[in-house]
């Protein structure tokens, strides 16, 4: 087998947003058929990974490089990387008023795809993954993110992941806000994406969501880096221990 | 023709009612509001009113007055641009067509028109319907809007009036779909042409209005002299009766639209009025709704959408005149490129006016770099047990709405087509004229890509 090309490496990645460093040097490899997962306390710069990899205007990149598929993406424009097969599940997706979920949709899947489908088809593939993420149809007619539950957001976010099914998925996440059913679900839904040649990386704060996607590495993020890296044990662990233990191994004995 | 709007003397009034075989009051009507016209200064944009426009490059003596005399005829074949709108608002629709040279009619013989409806070109409403008319367009009997007093521009309308359209229906007829009058001022440049409509909704009786006015598409391509189309609508809607109106401007970039609207409802009626402008060198609108009677109710939409240095003002006036009337007010513009927009909308609710509730909404979406908005609200009111709120934004689109959508593959501009689609659609979808919202997304799409 020729050596296998790594879907996304990030080398010693500083991000900074209105002038504040936030990402200091972060490194991180992704293989084909991998789930990584990121836990991190809140403000550790999670969010600002994804988004600076999804390439929103606010986030700087100062230094380093991130290699999609080993090109550089650090200059593409969100769309650009959507269409090489990169997408991001919003932590905090967005409202839209006046847009329909299904107008954005089609529009979604034939700007990254490339071509236009044939509605009867795009509509066969869409109640598909619905019924499979139990999506009610009457969220089509919705306005995107409009009035829509913390749940029901995350759902529309998973929904659009198979639809568009990246060749990444970057989910913020994707797990909190969601009832113990909605977890299945979904998280039944985040599995179907993860192929020989895709693979995922779940932002998360809990265990929970891991007893159903199983990651194959789990890291640790601490104020703008990855500090601390280990298989799927590593996240009970945390769960058990919190991340006091890990600043503590970092810090030289002794030193406040 | 021959005659500019500038050197157009007594005696040319005179002789348009003559060769149209007006009736003395009409005359009367017209020379009265001709005296006032030749009083009255050309406005410029220092006024408040005319804020933003660029009213000055409108030469009055490079305008050649329409003399339109010919008669109202039936369609030998379904103007395209007719063809397109009942695509969306049902076929077979009863339909005015009017431009420079002809009027026509098409389905005249809708089920619509019975039970004495009267829709018709306004010529053929003076020659056949004068003394019904005359309750309405009679020197003594006009209405008084804001702008009858020191507008030159309606004043001009009153006394020149060349073409238009008549809608009347009587007591408890309801009209279940809409009827249609279309204007295309042609491809000619340095024109003036002067429609008048009205429609007369009686006691208990409904209907549904579309006005739609445009110019040849090719001459949107030259940028020629001005031609000038000054319209002016009056809406009477009766006691418990019911109007939809909805106006659509898509003139070409020579045209310089003005248009008055006057709308008048009595007890318990409720009018409601759909402005969609889509296009023109400068289009300058003043809509004044009096709300005479108590129960009576408006709901005033706008959608605006400029592009190129497009020029946009609306004025919109709520006259609460009687107790217990309700007005509410959603005008939405998007300014592309270096278009510009003034919207200036006045509430005025009387000594008399209690209990007035009264709702008034402008935002401004500016997606270029050197669009830009005015929005001022007016509040004038004398009584004091009122409900009355106001709001304005103006800005760009949202950063996070457009980054989420390029997150899904959608380029900047799909983005920001997409977001000003939903702007507009959350005031057009509800539109009660049937279809309208499906047509007016499409024509906002249109011209959006254009
Ligand atoms: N626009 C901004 N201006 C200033 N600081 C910002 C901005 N955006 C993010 N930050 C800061 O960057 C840091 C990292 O934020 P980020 O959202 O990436 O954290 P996170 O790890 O995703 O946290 P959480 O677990 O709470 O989601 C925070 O301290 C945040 O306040
Ligand atoms: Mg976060």
């Amino acid at each position: 087998m020729a050596a296998l090309q790594p879907i996304l490496k990030i080398e010693d990645l500083w991000v900074s947003v209105e002038g504040k460093d936030i990402l200091k040097g972060v490194n991180l490899t992704i293989n084909p058929g991998e789930v990584h997962a990121i836990m991190g306390r809140n403000g550790s710069g999670k969010s600002t990974l994804s988004y600076t990899l999804m390439g929103h205007p606010r986030y700087h990149i100062n230094r380093g490089s991130i290699l999609f598929k080993g090109e550089e993406i650090g200059d593409l424009t969100p769309d650009e990387r959507a269409k090489k097969g990169l997408a991001l599940a919003f932590q905090y997706p967005v409202a839209i008023p006046g847009v329909s979920v299904s107008n954005f949709l089609r529009a979604s899947v034939k700007a990254v795809r490339g071509k236009e489908i044939p509605v009867k088809e795009f509509r066969q593939e869409l109640k598909q993954q619905m019924a499979l993420l139990e999506v009610k149809d009457e969220f089509l007619s919705r306005y995107i993110n409009d009035g829509f539950s913390g749940g029901e957001k995350k759902r529309l976010e998973i929904l659009q992941m198979t639809l568009l099914k990246p060749a990444l998925a970057v989910l913020d996440e994707t797990d909190s806000g969601l009832d113990i059913d909605a977890l299945k679900v979904v998280s039944t839904g985040i599995n179907t994406l993860a192929t020989k040649e895709t693979a995922i990386l779940l932002i998360t704060h809990y265990q929970r969501i891991l007893n159903y996607v199983k990651p194959d590495f789990v890291h640790v993020f601490q104020s703008g880096q990855i500090v601390k890296t280990g298989g799927s044990e590593l996240s009970e662990e945390l769960e058990e221990r919190g991340y006091d233990w890990v600043t503590q191994e970092l810090t030289p004995s002794g030193v406040a | 023709m021959g005659e500019t709007v500038k050197t157009i003397a007594k005696e040319r009034v005179d002789e348009i009612t003559r060769q149209t075989a007006e009736p003395a009051w009409l005359k009367d009507s017209r020379l009265k509001a001709f005296e006032s016209y030749l009083k009255i200064p050309t406005p410029c944009n220092r006024d408040e009113n005319w804020r933003r426009t660029e009213v000055e490059a409108l030469d009055l003596a490079a305008l050649n007055v329409v003399v339109n005399d010919s008669k109202e005829k039936q369609a030998a074949k379904e103007p395209a641009v007719v063809t397109a709108a009942l695509a969306h608002l049902g076929k077979k629709l009863p339909y005015i067509y009017t431009t420079p040279e002809s009027i026509e009619v098409g389905n005249a013989d809708s089920a619509l028109l019975s039970k004495g409806v009267i829709f018709c070109s306004l010529k053929t409403a003076l020659a056949q319907h004068a003394d019904l008319l005359s309750k309405y367009l009679s020197a003594e009997n006009l209405p008084q809007p804001d702008f009858a007093e020191n507008d030159k521009f309606y004043l001009m309308n009153q006394s020149l009036f060349n073409c238009g359209a008549f809608l009347y229906v009587p007591k408890n007829v309801v009209l279940e779909s809409p009827v249609l009058n279309i204007l295309s001022s042609g491809e000619e440049t340095s024109i003036a042409l002067f429609p008048r409509v009205i429609i007369i909704v009686e006691h208990g009786a409904k209907a549904e209005f579309v006005n739609l006015s445009t110019a040849s598409k090719k001459q949107a391509q030259e940028a020629g002299p001005l031609s000038l189309v000054n319209s002016s609508i009056e809406t009477y809607v009766g006691q418990n009766a019911g109007l939809s109106y909805l106006d659509v401007s898509d003139f070409s970039g020579n045209t310089f639209a003005v248009s008055r609207v006057y709308n008048e409802v009595k007890r318990d009626g409720s009018l409601h009025s759909s402005t969609v402008a889509l296009g023109g060198w400068q289009i300058k609108s003043d809509i004044q709704t009096n709300l005479k009677e108590p129960g009576s109710k408006s709901d005033i939409r706008g959608v605006v959408l400029g592009a190129g240095s497009e020029r946009y003002s609306f004025n919109t006036i709520q006259d609460h005149i009687a107790p217990d009337t309700g007005s509410t007010i959603n005008f939405r513009v998007a300014l592309k490129d270096s278009a510009s927009s003034a919207y200036l909308g006045t509430i005025r609710v009387s000594k008399e006016a209690q209990r007035t509730d009264s709702y008034q909404s402008n935002k401004n979406l500016l997606l270029g770099s050197n669009a830009h908005a005015d929005s001022i609200p007016k509040l004038e009111i004398l009584a004091d047990d009122v409900k009355c709120s106001h709001g304005a934004t103006v800005g760009p689109a949202d950063k996070e709405q457009i980054f989420y959508l390029m997150s899904r593959g959608l380029s900047n501009l799909e983005a920001e087509e997409l977001i000003v689609t939903g702007f507009f659609r959350q005031v057009v979808q509800s539109c009660p004229v049937d279809g309208a919202g499906d047509w007016i997304n499409e024509l906002v799409a249109d011209k959006i890509h254009a």
